[in-house]
């Protein structure tokens, strides 16, 4: 096998290549624009509210019999950390995606949802070490649980620096799929690792076998401040989106323009 | 399969005749080992407890400093595309390459690791695991290199990002590897360290293949 | 051997060592990497004094003794088997009688463990106070006394 696709007949095939690349870019991410972008104001509304509802809630929930007041941290972490995992599986599914059916828009989802995964797993990684310092005595420790965590943050890094390095967007959608979909295998590490390794970091105690392990007074809080960060996470994204599409058209009109010349 | 063992006598004979090779690997690995025990003072106990997981940072490190000669000057000369177009596997001549940096690199530095320990106070009892553990992780860390290698093929002063990329899927070859140099739980992490290598051996050349691909079309 | 022979018995290959790397992990589960050790585990493998380690367990009941200054000496007890830990400094605000607990430092020749480092290990319990206090009513749940 081999590169095949291309090389003895590039320069023929360029043109017509680049004619379908144009059709591709414009008929389905209009379709897609045109039906997420009325969304976008209600989805803003929704997020508002809940994050409204979650943090209020949070503020008046009973402190823990043990951490006290400290337990809050966990609105702020808990979430975030949930986001860091769920974005970077996002990445991964528009990674493959992109990757089998060579489709623009699953890249341009993959590409601009990393920037918000990093944000949400150092939020988690900050909050965590806030919380450590007075709970369990220390800033950090190198446990399975915080360190797999770092290493998705790193991974996040990896990633953007490769559609950074890479000016063509189709090779660089190509390259930094395959790091994307190398690196998932570190999610269900970060997922088990509470329980395969005895760490320093509690067990799970919402998503487990049996019923959660927190009282529902603090638990209901946490939960709806989860669906605001999800919120919040999908109409970044959408907009995020747009914005990439949009910045794609004007290159390719530029790229067309030369052309012309 | 000629054609993979081709390559392999080629790549083996660049890698010893040319700068940048071997020689240059093992020469890193000397000087980190040798600037440590400078850098930390003459604490014999305190060199005793952190030579295995030293030995381990100086093979990690010297493996990435010679990452780029994988792919980049075949990259560079134009046969790597000659490979690609070939009717041999890619995938096959990924790993022959990843093979033959293994045996320029890893090989001789988990060869000479535990005698370069005794500078660095490694206990006698422990050369042997620690030449068995590198011995394994070492192929792990060579097919990495290979995939981060090839991801960054093309890319101007790709080096810094290779440490980058490949860093965070070095970690887990690093913490079973130092713990299978010796220590409690010797065993279990001996074999996860041979399934990493495994795994890589089929995951990597693949993965490579397919960045090789990108880059080229 | 046509071509997609060859590629069908590549791909075979590569599924049958992915499937060996499975395995090996699977075995090697069987025997625990660990952040800690448990009072158990160090009496079985009967580690050497000095060997620098890190203990987990809970605070035994009743064990927790001030010293002079900031010495405290208490029991880390996994149920099964007890060692006994000395350390000098700052307790973690979690640390209680009866909870989970992560210690780093040494064996010495009698057997004490001394600790330089003390972490509290939080459980995956929360719950507010009164809900706590209520169940310890019942006699269902045990807090463990603040020191």
């Amino acid at each position: 096998m081999g590169g095949g696709c291309g090389n003895q007949g590039a320069f023929a095939l360029t043109r017509s290549w680049s004619k379908m690349s144009i059709m591709q870019a414009y008929a389905n991410p209009t379709r897609f624009l045109n039906l997420t972008q009325p969304l976008v104001p209600w989805l803003w509304a929704v997020t508002i509210g809940l994050f409204a509802t979650g943090l209020i809630m949070g503020w008046n929930a009973p402190p823990d019999y043990q951490q006290g007041e400290t337990v809050r941290i966990m609105y702020v972490h808990v979430p975030a950390a949930w986001s860091a995992m769920m974005v970077y599986t996002i990445m991964a599914i528009a990674s493959a995606t992109g990757f089998i059916f060579r489709h623009p828009l699953a890249d341009a989802a993959a590409k601009t949802a990393a920037p918000f995964g990093a944000v949400f797993t150092f939020l988690a990684l900050v909050t965590g070490s806030i919380w450590g310092e007075p709970m369990w005595g220390t800033w950090w420790v190198w446990d399975a649980r915080l360190t797999s965590m770092f290493v998705l943050f790193l991974l996040y890094l990896g990633y953007m620096a490769i559609w950074q390095a890479i000016e063509e967007p189709q090779r660089a959608a190509r390259i930094a799929g395959i790091i994307a979909i190398a690196g998932f295998i570190n999610i269900p590490i970060i997922k088990f690792s509470v329980d395969w390794w005895n760490s320093l970091h509690q067990p799970a105690s919402v998503f487990r076998m049996d019923r959660p392990t927190i009282a529902p007074e603090l638990l209901w809080p946490l939960l709806i401040m989860g669906l605001g960060y999800t919120f919040l996470f999908l109409v970044l994204h959408l907009t995020a989106i747009k914005t990439e599409i949009t910045s794609r058209r004007i290159r390719q009109m530029r790229i067309a323009n030369i052309r012309e010349l | 399969m000629s054609a993979a063992f081709a390559l392999l006598k080629r790549d083996l004979r660049l890698a010893f005749r040319q700068a940048g090779g071997t020689g240059t690997a093992l020469g890193f690995f000397l000087t980190f080992v040798v600037l440590l025990p400078l850098g930390l003072g003459p604490d014999q106990a305190l060199l005793q407890r952190i030579a295995p997981g030293a030995l381990w940072i100086a093979l990690l490190l010297s493996v990435l400093l010679s990452a780029d000669r994988i792919f980049q000057s075949d990259y560079d000369d134009g046969s790597l595309e000659i490979m690609a177009m070939g009717p041999q596997d890619l995938g096959l001549m990924a790993l022959t390459k990843a093979f033959s940096h293994w045996l320029t690199a890893g090989l001789p530095l988990a060869i000479a690791a535990p005698i370069l320990g005794l500078l660095i106070n490694l206990e006698p009892e422990r050369m042997l695991p620690q030449a068995i553990a590198m011995l394994i992780g070492s192929m792990a860390l060579s097919l990495l290199a290979s995939l981060g290698a090839a991801v960054t093929l093309g890319i101007r002063r790709g080096g810094p990002l290779v440490s980058l990329l490949i860093l965070p899927l070095y970690v887990p070859v690093l913490i079973f590897g130092v713990a299978a140099s010796g220590g409690m739980t010797q065993k279990p992490a001996l074999l996860i360290l041979a399934a990493i290598s495994l795994a890589s051996l089929v995951l990597c050349p693949w993965g490579a293949a397919a960045a090789i691909r990108a880059h080229l079309r | 051997m046509t071509r997609k022979q060859k590629r069908l018995m590549m791909l075979c290959a590569g599924l049958a060592v992915l499937a060996v790397a499975a395995g090996l992990v699977l075995y090697a589960m069987r025997d625990n990497i660990v952040f800690f050790y448990t009072p158990s585990d160090i009496t079985e493998k009967a580690i050497p004094p000095g060997t620098r380690i890190r203990l987990g367990g809970l605070v035994e009941q009743g064990s927790f003794k001030k010293g002079e200054g900031a010495v405290v000496t208490f029991t880390v007890t996994d149920t099964l088997k007890t060692i006994p830990v000395t350390y000098t400094g700052q307790l973690p605000d979690l640390f209680r009688e009866g909870q989970g607990v992560v210690t780093e430092g040494a064996l010495d020749a009698t057997g004490l463990f001394v600790a330089d480092t003390v972490l509290a290990k939080h459980d995956e319990n929360y719950m507010p106070k009164e809900l706590a206090d209520s169940l310890k009513e019942k006699g269902v749940w045990n807090e463990g006394k603040k020191p």
